[in-house]
């Protein structure tokens, strides 16, 4: 989205649209109004001093007999251009401060900040009042009095932003390249903080248009003969018995005004807001990062997926047809695998590729607005499409465990690890206090953490991510799981502690013959675990095949890619690594044909237009392309175009 | 091309009882027109070595010099880096081509039409159109941000390149197409450079040598080939049993109390060795070697030297 793209959605929230549109008024207003009204505002009416209300004087008369009504619109422009300039002045103050420290280097810029923070800790209208008093009364000591009283909170958000960009690597790389401090302000870093500095300032105007209109009803303020919407609130105040209105209708513009300049900061603080530069990009970029193409909602064939007949006996887990769909776009499109009882399975692909998404409808995760379908999904003889949600956690606690890639996000930060293990055997087992925590103990040390019982009363921070990934596995085993479900174990661990963590999985696995699903990115990952692996790519299974095959038996042509793609400690380093041309299939996108044909070296017409069914292959795998049984020209050169081309 | 050196340097974050020593008297040597592959776990020090040779942290002891001199400051910049989050490295706000013109010596290309040119040659060096100069970042795949990242890299003319685990943030299927623009890269234009990265898989593809750094410190450093084969340092042999990929995990190979031990913590390194706690061969398994426990081990030195009291034990343990 552009940043134009995205002001325009500001105005398209009804509060955003009510709030510019009232904006736009007071504006047109201050320009207008004493053009328009000048004169008769200033009108002397003697022969009407101080009247009520009427149908000639709308909101009565004041002590010369001047119209209040009129008065109080020209009043705009006077009160709408102090408050912005009392904010120009807050802000440019601001902005400096708060980019000094960038400016000065570390030692210097603490001194800055430090001082800034003392005076944010000041409340606003107090300092404002006592600059105001320092300055003298009058609009030319209120602008700055109000303009240095908002720059202190204006500093410290230009402070917080521009630290944290300056903390980005394209600054760190501005730097290594030579552009100097000054450069590297201007150019990168008030750039990507103009945006909510400008929010901020809008919602600082609303604010200094209220200080403002304090100051003058107080009589520090607008001097006679100029008034603003304050003075005239203090005037109409002093009759306030006789004539109501005189006092009211200010105040009423005041509050408008205000209003105006801060529902609009609000509004476009929300648009802006959840935008940070990085978390929005990186989604849209992975998948496809010029202009989607508008998702076509392609009801893809049903293709005939074959389960493997042979392990229906004893399966533990048995998925046919499985779709995993949000809206128009069906990221899963028709996986179809058994699992028996014990058995290692892993799920290899590239992001976005489904397996998660797989995964998470087996443990029954998926969230609204993602819509499961499959013709079956059975674990351990239990319908799964047919359980009621109610019953579904209980599965989780029990027969089922899941582990994730992060487990920091997966624990409760301000709960201490026992207790957290404890309490899944608490809610799913049935078990008491007391037993339940003795269990917790009990898995902690079966998962081999060094001094159980004391780590137990610790804080999820005070683990290693090693750790952590080990009493997540303990966790999963508080009930008596006959699967395990782990999504990239070990994908943020290095690969030293990688190697305890699938060491673990696998004891846990031949201990108490749990059988093992496990997504990864890494092939050599599941070569470690597994006995078998299905390769996904755009949402289905293009191969499934034992492990001990991987290496020579492979058969799809992205099974081959993806092996010959990452080095490992046999690759020929006098060859380039095999690439895969183009980029990973757009889920939002889907082809007619064959979905990895864009990118593959065998692909032909047919393959363009017929999608191939996953066979069985006759010996234990299955895989799904009309040429597996070629193998590709072993010139890897002149694939080395690359991606994006 | 240049020989980069680091001297005896230390980098210590924070201050008072929060002071760490994140590089710790580090000697490393990036030869001529060399690639050397620095690989350790996550925390060990390899991202702030590096920040130190570009100037962007500062060292508290030692010395880094491009050869035999100290590097210069303002001016020209020898070294360049390029980062491993090509989603961060790039500013959002910037065309690629300003990006890249950005870092082009002011002096070097006169001129706004010769520096375009120059863009275009930069991106044509990796692989890019060149009428790619006016997308912004968003608009690209990871790997292609990534080869931008590249070609801002030598838009400075560097003669040392710092490459910080610059295929981690990419997908597998991406990673490949990067691994081989390096290698090219480095075979035309003779670059020295220092290949940061927790693969041995991927070092041992596009490295000369290799230094392995633990918990702050250079444990073995050597020829590529002589430090895989012939691992002297423990913690080396550990990262290649882990990065051995296919087959089961000889982790029953090394006694339970080593195998689940945790990683150290940085702010509070072990005395001595400071891999004992984790040691296969160390104080753990061998209560006699005290020494392990008292004595920091140095390098002796050689072309291919590792930082530990028991070197020939570690990889033969029968000439112990
Ligand atoms: N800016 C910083 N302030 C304080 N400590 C830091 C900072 N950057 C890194 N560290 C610490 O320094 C040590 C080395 O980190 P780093 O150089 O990033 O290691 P690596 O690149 O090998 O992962 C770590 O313990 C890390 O927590
Ligand atoms: S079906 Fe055709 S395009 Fe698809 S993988 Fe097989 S050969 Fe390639
Ligand atoms: S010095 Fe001792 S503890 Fe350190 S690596 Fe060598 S044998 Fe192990
Ligand atoms: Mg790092």
């Amino acid at each position: 989205m552009t940043s134009r793209a995205r002001w325009a959605g500001v105005l398209r929230t009804p509060v955003g649209a009510a709030a510019a549109v009232l904006l736009g008024a007071v504006l047109l207003l201050a320009v207008l109004a004493p053009l328009l009204w000048g004169g008769r505002a200033d009108e002397v009416d003697t022969a009407h001093i101080l009247a009520p209300a009427s149908a000639e004087h709308w909101a009565g008369t004041d002590n010369l007999g001047r119209d209040i009504f009129f008065r109080v619109l020209v009043a705009t422009r006077t009160s709408v251009r102090l408050a912005l300039l009392a904010t120009a002045v807050g802000v440019a103050v601001g902005l400096l401060l708060g980019t000094l420290p960038l400016l000065l280097g570390p030692r210097l810029g603490r001194l800055v900040t430090a001082a800034v923070n003392i005076a944010v800790a000041f409340p606003g209208l107090l300092l404002a009042l006592s600059f105001a008093v320092i300055f003298g009364a009058g609009a030319s000591g209120a602008v700055p009095a109000i303009g240095l009283a908002i720059a202190p909170a204006f500093a410290r958000l230009t402070q917080t932003l521009a630290a944290s960009v300056a903390g980005r690597d394209f600054v760190a790389a501005a730097r290594i390249a030579g552009v100097g401090r000054v450069r590297v302000l201007l150019r990168h870093v008030l750039p990507n903080i103009a945006e909510p500095l400008l929010v901020n300032a809008t919602m600082a105007a609303g604010g200094s248009l209220l200080a403002f209109a304090g100051l003058s009803f107080l009589g520090l303020g607008v001097q006679a003969p100029d008034y603003d919407w304050g003075r005239l609130l203090g005037e109409g105040l002093n009759g306030i018995y006789l004539n109501p209105a005189a006092a009211l209708v200010p105040g009423v513009a005041v509050v408008l005004a205000g209003l105006a300049f801060n529902l609009v900061g609000e509004a476009a603080a929300k648009a802006v807001g959840p935008r940070t530069a990085t978390a929005g990009g990186r989604k849209r970029a992975t998948d496809d990062a010029r202009p989607t193409p508008t998702p076509t909602p392609t009801p893809t064939t049903a293709v005939p997926v074959r389960p493997q007949q042979s392990a229906q006996a004893d399966a533990l887990l048995i998925v046919e047809d499985l779709k995993v769909s949000f809206g128009p776009v069906t990221p899963v499109r028709g996986v179809g695998f058994t699992l028996g009882r014990g058995e290692a399975v892993g799920i290899v692909g590239e992001s976005g590729s489904g397996k998660s998404l797989t995964a998470l409808a087996v443990a029954q995760l998926i969230e609204r607005p993602g819509r499961i379908e499959a013709r079956r999904l059975e674990l351990l003889g239990d319908d799964l499409l047919r359980t009621p949600p109610r019953a579904r956690p209980r599965l989780l606690g029990t027969s089922l465990a899941m582990v994730f890639q992060d487990p920091m996000t997966s624990f409760n930060p301000v709960q201490r690890v026992g207790r957290q293990l404890a309490e899944v055997a608490e809610q799913h087992l049935g078990h008491r206090r007391g037993p339940a925590l003795a269990r917790a103990v009990d898995r902690l040390r079966a998962v081999r953490i060094p001094g159980a019982a004391r780590r137990a009363r610790q804080f999820p921070h005070e683990f290693s991510g090693g750790m952590r990934q080990r009493a997540m596995i303990g966790m999963g085993l508080m009930g008596e799981p006959k699967l395990i479900i782990a999504d990239e174990p070990t994908t943020a661990l290095d690969v030293t502690v990688q190697r305890q963590v699938l060491a673990l999985l696998a004891d846990v696995r031949a201990a108490d013959d749990v059988a093992v699903l496990l997504i990864s990115h890494d092939l050599g990952v599941v070569e470690q675990v597994c006995d078998r692996v299905l390769v996904m790519y755009a949402g289905r299974i293009v191969e499934d095949l034992p492990v001990a095959r991987l290496r020579d038996g492979a058969r799809h042509p992205y099974t081959r890619a993806l092996l010959g793609a990452v080095p490992d400690l046999a690759t020929d380093r006098d060859q380039p690594l095999v690439v895969i041309p183009g980029r990973p299939a757009d889920p939002a996108a889907p082809t007619p044909g064959c979905a990895f044909a864009p990118r593959c070296p065998l692909a032909d017409d047919h393959c363009k237009r017929a999608d191939p069914a996953l066979i069985e292959d006759g010996s234990g795998g299955r895989v799904a392309c009309w040429h597996a049984e070629q193998r590709p020209e072993p010139a890897p050169a002149a694939a080395t175009e690359g991606e994006g081309r | 091309m240049s020989e980069l050196t680091f001297e005896d340097v230390t980098v210590r974050y924070g201050s008072g009882r929060r002071e760490m020593t994140a590089v710790d008297r580090v000697h490393l040597t990036v030869p001529s027109g060399a690639v050397v592959g620095l690989v350790g776990e996550s925390g060990s020090g390899k991202s702030t070595l590096a920040r130190a040779a570009v100037g962007l942290t500062p060292v508290a002891g030692g010395r880094i010099l491009l050869d035999g001199r100290p590097l210069p400051r303002g001016g020209r910049r020898p070294l360049q880096m390029v980062f491993q989050d090509p989603y961060s490295s790039l500013d959002p706000r910037m065309t690629i081509g300003s990006s890249i013109a950005e870092a082009i010596p002011r002096g070097a290309v006169p001129g706004a039409a010769a520096r375009r040119d120059e863009v275009a040659r930069l991106l044509d060096l990796v692989d890019l159109p060149a009428d790619r100069a006016g997308c912004h970042p968003a608009e690209l795949s990871g790997g292609q941000r990534q080869r931008v990242a590249l070609a801002r890299a030598l838009a400075g003319r560097p003669d040392v390149v710092i490459a910080d685990e610059i295929t981690s943030a990419l997908d597998v299927s991406i990673q490949g197409t990067v691994l081989n623009l390096v290698r090219d890269l480095h075979r035309e234009l003779r670059l020295s450079m220092l290949f940061i990265t927790h693969d041995l898989a991927v070092v041992r593809y596009v490295s000369d040598y290799i230094a392995v750094m633990y918990l702050g410190r250079i444990v073995e450093y050597g020829p590529a080939e002589s430090v895989l084969a012939d691992p002297r340092h423990p913690y080396t042999g550990e990262l290649l049993a882990a990065a051995r990929r296919g087959g089961p995990q000889a982790a029953d190979t090394v006694p339970a109390s080593v195998a689940d031990a945790e990683p150290a913590d940085p702010h509070h390194p072990p005395t001595g060795c400071r891999f004992h706690p984790r040691c296969p061969v160390g104080p753990l398994v061998h209560p006699d070697r005290t020494v392990c426990r008292d004595t920091a081990p140095t390098g002796d030195g050689r072309p291919h030297r590792a930082a530990c009291h028991f070197v020939s034990s570690a990889a033969d343990p029968a000439a112990a």
